[in-house]
């Protein structure tokens, strides 16, 4: 057990809490629901955990640096939208440059507020908080209450969902879940070892500290944001794909879902610490219970929410409460106790 | 300092100016919102009156950005061209997210404007009661249209699509002839807990599977809501066929609904167990008709609708014709109607559009276009 | 320090003192609806239970919290009195009763985020799915009206004069609140806490009781709000004052008050609702609704930080090139994450 609290600190191991909480779900929902363990409820989850990951992993590159984007619902909507009505006129645009078109269309999104925030230092709570409204109104005055109708999209959009990367025993490994697995694991990977991912932890855990130190603060949140807005464009294309049909509300309200999704995941909403994968883990965590909740023939129509809103509280707590106790241990056994 | 603030708050003001000024018609408001006053002697019905100003008069939808509600709105245009009335239709609606309170917002407004009618499509329930009896107090006409108020508090009618008991039977009669005489199971997919016409359909239509012998074979096993978003509407429709292995038929009255639970069938591979019907819009629903995902599903035409709550509105407002019961009116192109007592409610009166157009893969392509 | 704060703090509220009268000068020009006295009560009745919530959720935020989950206590709270009064108990009790469950929400809330540690984020965004939850389980889809008339006048009627008791109540509140905040110790170590938690607990402040009462508080003045608009509207539904909370918060902040706590004023606050009410209704007024509406007050929000900001870095580049010295200047140092 010793190289175990050599090796990690305690919040590298909190991803480990966060599975055992989605184990223990997953075990007690399979004891409420009849033919819970198929591959047909992995398919179901994966898929629902797909397009909110992707806009999880934007999300918590601008929390590691202590700001926030709520704008992220409404940059999938109008991205989903606008991008399903050029295909509409143009059936016969490339692949990958519909999906260069929204993942631009978001980056200037998150360029505007990126602008905004680094450069223009306002509050980025504030920001996007007006861009939100913003790009929705955008959107809805733009759109002459049209609805992008699935007959209207080319063929290979409407094929991508149910498109797989390999199938095991019906086990699918759908396109759109390897596609954001493949994002998280890249945004995993450039936060453990570019400079980048550094210096988001850096001015997340003291911005003033890394300001005098001389870092590129205002770049470094800048970049994070047009990140974050390209992640949310590529969702809004995979919204696109999945949903078919887009009204001018879609996407709304998935601001909270995303935030819910990153804080349960362990990344501390006050920045400096948090990962890829706990992102990704808090998401499978509320998938999980909101998919099964919907799945459980006991549970009324109208107990669901305020079950799930119970379960979310729940594991936040017992997150905390794990993680206590593993700093515990850790400083019982005298090997330095990470800060925060 | 202090100058650069005084400065500033001037820019921030010009801005304001600007905006307000600027932007003083909303986005889908009628290029030809003022009909010469040439065009009234081509109205059949406004010669009597004397009518000089016009009645000027609010569309209110559930909310912007849903396309039927957009076709209503055409449809009121063309009676406001037809009729030739000098006054002006706006159409204002609240946003989605913001419904109930925007709509009590706009209706109060409407009030405080000396507007002369308002024609809403409820989406408050009877929380709008207070507003529309204050704006009636003020002198407006109060109809409804869509989606009536429960209590009929504070309207002077209701202009119904259809009948909502026949919109059960309607609902019966499709799932009957998809699951056939030896039935099956079905679901139903509705839109919010708290859409009153939805809970009306709903009710008529469980009504009708409980006591109509004809429908003995067809179970209902459950009803569930997807808050007429894409995405909760399609996460349901999963959910449906994961629960319940032998369902045969989600029902959606919703057009949002629908095309989401129909998409939902379709990207799984379900089309051939599970079968989609219920309300929705031909131009979204043509492919899954076609491929057999949704083989049959009913709607009526918005813009008829428009076309008659804009009508008899009108001539209510200017006071060639009152609201009672048994009172006919002519509607243009639509022909004769009569007020009636609404069978549906407890209290209140109607006005009976109908009919339901009921689509198939013989109907659909035409529709579409 | 501190006087340059006080002065940039009486700047800000001098700018919102500005917009909302160039706004009120827009509108008494643009119609002549707008200053009849029935337009100018309507215009603070029809958003009166949200800047109720505004004036607490100040507080909150100058604490460094943050209650996502009013709104759906609000919703909590009426849907308890509805239901009651659907199950024979009087009106009043029931009233009582609502009263105590939001108290009892935001001690809940509260217990976590004093006692237990977790943000108020976290915990509050369940709260805002849990709470909503509960109040449908309540009403499930039912619409429940037919409340006494005593009830219905008294969200309905003028009743003091020509004002509706909720718009007394409202400026009450406001009066508690300013002096709670600007003249109690109670408001000192709201703000010494927003500014540091840890200098506050050292300086002997009893944290977490505060924080305690400061949830429990917006607990118990959402369900007021959510009561007071049940009297309003004159019936429950279980989506009753849903989607709130994001009007509260942005009237809070546009306010001045900051979101990481420890600055902002509730005259700022008052000024923010002024200022964002009568915009809304010179916009109904003129038939701009909708999303315009939302977009319009997105784009005052940002701007009303860009602006102050963007003056302020142009003084100092004029004052530098004026002094012609070249090295990084005050300008470049400040952080980039507005604190």
């Amino acid at each position: 057990m010793t190289w175990i609290r050599r090796r990690f600190r305690p919040e590298q191991i909190r991803e480990l809490s966060l599975l055992l909480l989605i184990l223990a779900a997953v075990l007690f929902f399979g004891s409420q629901i009849d033919n819970y363990y198929s591959a047909r409820t992995f398919n179901r989850i994966s898929t629902s955990v797909a397009i909110l990951v992707v806009v999880a992993v934007g999300q918590t590159l601008v929390v590691l640096t202590r700001n926030i984007d709520l704008s992220v619902g409404s940059i999938v909507g109008f991205t989903a939208y606008f991008v399903g009505a050029i295909l509409a006129q143009h059936n016969g645009m490339a692949p990958w440059a519909a999906v260069l078109l929204a993942i631009g269309m978001g980056m200037v999104m998150g360029v505007v507020n990126g602008l905004i925030i680094a450069y223009g230092r306002v509050p980025a709570i504030i920001t996007t908080l007006g861009t939100l409204a913003i790009y929705r109104t955008i959107l809805v005055d733009l759109s002459n209450a049209q609805t992008i109708i699935t007959a209207s999209l080319p063929q290979w959009v409407l094929e991508l969902p149910r498109t797989n990367l390999f199938s095991l025993a019906g086990l699918d490994l759908r396109l759109m879940v390897g596609l954001a697995l493949l994002v998280v694991l890249v945004f995993q990977l450039v936060l453990s070892y570019l400079p980048f991912g550094r210096l988001l932890y850096a001015i997340g855990s003291n911005p003033e500290a890394a300001q005098f130190a001389g870092l590129p603060v205002r770049r470094t949140v800048f970049l994070a944001y047009v990140l974050c807005g390209a992640l949310a464009g590529l969702a809004g294309f995979m919204f696109l794909a999945r949903f078919g049909n887009i009204t001018v509300v879609a996407g709304q309200g998935m601001e909270l879902q995303v935030v819910a999704a990153v804080v349960v995941g362990g990344v501390n909403i006050f920045g400096g610490s948090g990962s890829m994968l706990g992102a990704l883990l808090g998401t499978v965590l509320i998938a999980t219970l909101e998919q099964s909740l919907l799945r459980w023939a006991q549970i009324s129509e109208f107990w669901r929410d305020a079950i799930l809103g119970l379960l979310i509280l729940l594991a936040i707590a017992t997150d905390a409460v794990i993680l206590e106790r593993l700093r515990a241990i850790w400083a019982r056994t005298g090997i330095r106790v990470a800060e925060e | 300092m202090n100058r650069l603030w005084k400065v500033l708050s001037l820019l921030l003001i010009a801005v304001f100016l600007l905006t307000a000024c600027a932007a003083p018609a909303p986005p889908a408001a009628a290029p030809a919102e003022e009909a010469a006053p040439a065009a009234e002697e081509a109205a059949p019905a406004a010669s009597e009156g004397a009518m000089e100003e016009g009645v000027d008069m609010v569309l209110l939808p559930k909310f912007l950005g849903i396309l039927v509600f957009d076709q209503a709105h055409q449809g009121a245009q063309e009676a406001h061209e037809e009729i030739g009335n000098p006054g002006k239709l706006e159409f204002l609606g609240p946003t989605p997210e913001n419904s109930v309170q925007g709509q009590i917002e706009i209706v109060t407004t409407a009030a405080t404007q000396g507007m002369d009618a308002i024609m809403i499509s409820n989406n408050a329930g009877d929380q709008i009661v207070p507003a529309a009896k204050a704006a009636k107090e003020a002198g407006m006409t109060v109809v409804t249209w869509d989606s009536p108020i429960p209590s009929a508090e504070g309207e002077d009618f209701f202009v119904a699509q259809v009948d909502f008991d026949e919109t059960g039977k309607v609902m019966a009669d499709m799932a009957l002839d998809i699951l056939g005489e030896d039935g099956g199971k079905l679901a139903i997919l509705s839109a919010s807990p708290d859409a009153a016409n939805q809970n009306a359909w709903n009710a008529a239509f469980q009504d009708v599977l409980a006591n109509d012998p004809k429908y003995a074979n067809l179970e209902l096993v459950d009803l569930v809501y997807g808050n007429d978003q894409s995405e909760d509407s399609y996460n349901q429709a999963l959910a449906l066929v994961d629960k319940y292995p032998d369902l045969e038929l989600i029902m959606a009255p919703t057009t949002v609904g629908i095309a989401a639970a129909a998409k939902a069938m379709q990207d799984e591979g379900l089309c051939d167990k599970v079968k989609v019907s219920g309300l929705g819009l031909p131009a979204e629903m043509v492919s899954y008709t076609l491929n057999g995902c949704a083989p049959e599903f009913a709607l009526w035409s918005f813009k008829d609708l428009g076309y008659l709550t804009y009508y008899v509105t009108y001539l209510l407002a200017t006071g060639q014709i009152e609201a009672k019961e048994g009172q006919t009116f002519e509607a243009g192109r639509m022909g004769s109607y009569t007020i009636e007592k609404d069978p549906t409610r407890d209290s209140g009166l109607r006005v009976l559009m109908g009919p339901f157009t009921v689509y198939t893969a013989e109907n659909v392509e035409e529709a579409a276009k | 320090m501190w006087s340059r704060l006080g002065s940039r703090l009486r700047s800000w509220e001098g700018l919102l003192l500005g917009l909302v009268v160039a706004v009120i000068a827009v509108n008494a020009l643009q119609t002549p609806f707008y200053l009849r006295l029935s337009n100018q009560i309507n215009l603070f009745t029809l958003s009166i239970e949200k800047i109720i919530v505004a004036l607490i959720m100040a507080l909150i935020i100058i604490n460094a919290e943050i209650d996502l989950s009013v709104a759906s206590v609000m919703g909590l709270a009426a849907c308890v009195v509805a239901y009651l009064h659907a199950q024979g108990v009087p009106v009043a009790l029931g009233v009582l009763a609502g009263l105590a469950v939001g108290a009892l929400a935001g001690a809940f809330n509260g217990y976590w985020i004093a006692y237990v540690g977790l943000p108020s984020l976290a915990v509050t965004l369940a709260g805002l799915i849990g709470y909503r939850g509960a109040a449908r389980i309540l009403i499930e889809d039912r619409s429940i009206g037919g409340f006494p008339d005593w009830f219905n006048r008294l969200g309905q009627e003028p009743l003091v004069g020509p004002f509706p008791v909720s718009l007394v109540l409202f400026f009450l509140l406001l009066a508690l609140m300013l002096v709670v905040l600007h003249r109690s110790a109670f408001g000192r170590y709201v703000y010494a806490i927003g500014n540091s938690r840890d200098v506050a607990r050292y300086s002997g402040v009893n944290v977490n009781r505060v924080k305690m009462t400061l949830f429990v508080a917006s607990g118990f003045i959402s369900a007021l709000a959510g009561i007071l608009l049940a009297a309003r509207l004159g019936s429950v539904r279980g989506n009753t004052a849903e989607g709130f909370e994001l009007d509260i918060i942005t009237m809070v902040l546009l306010g001045g008050v900051s979101i990481f706590g420890g600055s902002g004023s509730l005259i700022g606050v008052a000024l923010a609702i002024l200022l964002i009410l009568n915009l809304r209704n010179g916009m109904s007024l003129v038939n701009i609704t909708g999303n315009t509406q939302t977009g319009v007050i997105g784009v005052l929000l940002i701007l009303s930080v860009l602006g102050p900001n963007w003056a302020r870095s142009l003084q100092e580049r004029l004052q530098r090139s004026r002094r012609q010295t070249g090295g990084p200047g005050d300008g470049a140092t400040r952080g980039a994450v507005p604190k």
